[in-house]
């Protein structure tokens, strides 16, 4: 799965980075297409008659996705799944899992799924997206340190 | 004795406390900012918890943050090193409610001398001279009246804190009232809290302060004196022990005089009481730091004591393993604070990688410094680098050896202040032992480096 990471990675960097750059760009111009190729991605985006139609995919296929969309062919990995979807501590302290909250809970931004107790001072851990909790890398119970990953919710398509 | 110490600092304090928690067979526990992730104490440290973001006040100076770190973290004490929470006896008394102990003065003795215009009334009670000074400024009218009283030139103090920030020294009305706003807000950044007082200042004064070590049972010792003469903007650069200005008779009524008032005002724990040396070698006490210091390597070079031990051991409830019988000063020590500042351009502060770093060696010398090679120093706190302090059996051997040692030091990729100690060591009023805390600004440090001695 190191390969799969290493796309989800390319496929939020294109997502958060580039992606809201170049519609920018072709927003700010006369254009109708703009396209961008690297490292055996390449990003086109099409001035269609409601907008910008970004879409994202190995070089060598080209699958058109519905609007604002980009996901990567092979495994249709959503976008912004990493880092994005980090569910990170806020505090050093012990962690709680809300009730009711489990891997396979849809989520929506800024859910809360967790707190840490601060000296009696409870922090929130919130969901980043909206999308499913995939996984839990702490239990209730245990300590975490400020940063410390807790969770990781893929985001919804 | 403690089996787990939580350590909330950064740099090179950071790094002692971990090197005595070892040589003590205790666990160490460092409590890091996000900032301070590659730092050489987490790497060194048994544990490390990351307690907040970059920013000092969510993480070293976040109470909440540092205690909860130390009950997750399962550890019996906390040392606070210099700076951040040392001498908070909110933060104290919150480590000894949540069952832990504070390395340092127990919350009640941090609160007798946490007021500096209060200090100085209890030691003056106790027997110690005093430098004339008035109590917390209300407002600017109240500071005008004050300074009258006094008379000028005047010094400008924050209540809070050390190392310069929110000091001025004034000779006027009018220069007083300028500078009390600029003093204000800048100790209100540095402290969080703006509250001034004035001090009397003495023409050509000189640095000279005690090491004090006093145990829970009231033992009470004196390590020397250092003498921290050396001064930028009221900030310490080189610090030396004994002090050159002393005569053996003034020495012994200095130290005899400064560890009898702090027993007797019912101190604990380590602590250095401040003096101002006037030139006919009268001694003024100006504040107490109740907190292990920066420039504590010198007394343990020319003592042969471990200060951080010692204080784990006090903190512990263990008595003092010295009586003053057993403590002899032995030659002279001097320190060097290796800045990243440019001494040059108005000391402004230097952020960045380390490419090269390579310590001095040879009889005498130490380095207490976090750097290493491929080090990013972080833009957030301040600029000490690291601490190169050389022991000889006199000041002239010190003073050769620290010559040898700082052109072999080497510290590439950040701008430093070492050409300007290379300076500083050619200069003749230094080598005198003549230096006065006003001499580099009144100068300027560019002038010192452009000497010709210097640039040889």
């Amino acid at each position: 799965m190191a390969g799969n990471t290493d796309e989800r990675a390319t496929i939020a960097h294109l997502a958060d980075e580039v992606v809201p750059a170049l519609i920018e760009r072709l927003s700010n111009s006369e254009l109708g297409e703009l396209e961008v190729r690297q490292d055996g991605w390449r990003v086109r985006l099409r001035r269609g008659t409601d907008g910008a139609i970004p879409t994202v995919q190995p070089a060598q296929t080209t699958m058109p996705h519905k609007p604002a969309a980009v996901a990567h062919t092979a495994d249709h990995a959503p976008r912004r799944d990493q880092p994005k979807g980090r569910v990170k501590s806020p505090a050093v302290g012990f962690f709680t899992l809300r009730d009711g909250v489990t891997v396979g809970s849809k989520v929506r931004s800024g859910d809360i799924l967790g707190i840490v107790d601060v000296l009696g001072v409870r922090q929130e851990v919130v969901s980043p997206v909206d999308g499913v909790l995939k996984a839990l890398e702490v239990e209730s119970g245990q300590a975490v340190e400020f940063g410390q990953a807790i969770g990781r919710v893929e985001a919804s398509v | 004795m403690f089996s787990r110490i939580l350590i909330a600092n950064r740099g090179e304090i950071a790094l002692r406390i971990v090197r005595a928690c070892r040589r003590m067979g205790i666990t160490s526990v460092v409590a890091y900012s996000e900032a301070d992730r590659d730092s050489r104490a987490v790497q060194l440290a048994d544990e490390a918890i990351c307690v907040g973001p970059a920013e000092s006040r969510r993480s070293y100076l976040s109470a909440p943050a540092i205690l909860s770190a130390a009950i997750v973290a399962g550890c019996d004490a906390i040392h606070p090193g210099y700076g951040f929470l040392s001498e908070d006896d909110t933060f104290a008394e919150m480590t000894r409610a949540h069952g832990l102990t504070f390395i340092g003065p127990s919350p009640e003795v941090l609160e007798r001398f946490a007021s500096k215009a209060g200090t100085r009334t209890l030691l003056a009670k106790h027997g110690l001279p005093t430098i004339p000074g008035s109590g917390m400024l209300r407002d600017d009218a109240h500071a005008m009246a004050e300074a009258d009283k006094i008379g000028y030139p005047a010094l400008i103090k924050p209540s809070a804190g050390g190392g310069g920030k929110g000091m001025r020294m004034v000779r006027s009305a009018r220069e007083l009232q300028q500078a009390m706003t600029i003093c204000r807000s800048e100790a209100l950044a540095a402290f969080g809290d703006d509250s001034l007082y004035l001090e009397k200042w003495l023409e050509d004064n000189r640095h000279v302060e005690v090491q004090v070590m006093v145990d829970k049972f009231g033992n009470g010792v004196h390590v020397g004196e250092r003498d921290c003469s050396v001064q930028r903007r009221h900030q310490k650069i080189i610090e030396e022990g004994p002090s050159p200005a002393l005569s053996p008779g003034q020495r012994a009524s200095l130290l005899d005089s400064a560890v009898a008032a702090v027993v007797a005002a019912g101190y604990e724990n380590v602590g250095t009481l401040e003096f101002l040396l006037d030139k006919e070698g009268n001694y003024f006490f100006i504040e107490i730091n109740c907190r292990i210091q920066v420039e504590h390597p010198v007394t343990e070079m020319i003592s042969g004591l471990d200060i951080v031990t010692e204080q784990i051991r006090i903190a512990a409830g263990e008595p003092l393993s010295v009586k003053q019988s057993d403590i002899e000063i032995r030659g002279h020590a001097i320190e060097f604070r290796i800045n990243a500042e440019d001494a040059e351009n108005d000391f402004q502060p230097g952020a960045g990688r380390i490419e090269t770093y390579l310590a001095p060696g040879g009889p005498g010398v130490r380095v207490d410094s976090h750097m290493y090679s491929g080090y990013e120093v972080p833009p957030y706190y301040d600029s000490l680098l690291g601490k190169l302090i050389v022991w000889g059996p006199d000041r002239e051997t010190a003073i050769a050896r620290s010559r040898a040692a700082l052109e072999e030091l080497v510290v590439d990729g950040v701008v430093t202040n070492i050409a300007l100690h290379r300076a500083l060591l050619g200069n003749d009023v230094f080598l005198s032992g003549e230096f006065t805390t006003n001499l580099l600004d009144r100068v300027g440090s560019a002038a010192f480096m452009a000497t010709p001695k210097a640039a040889a």
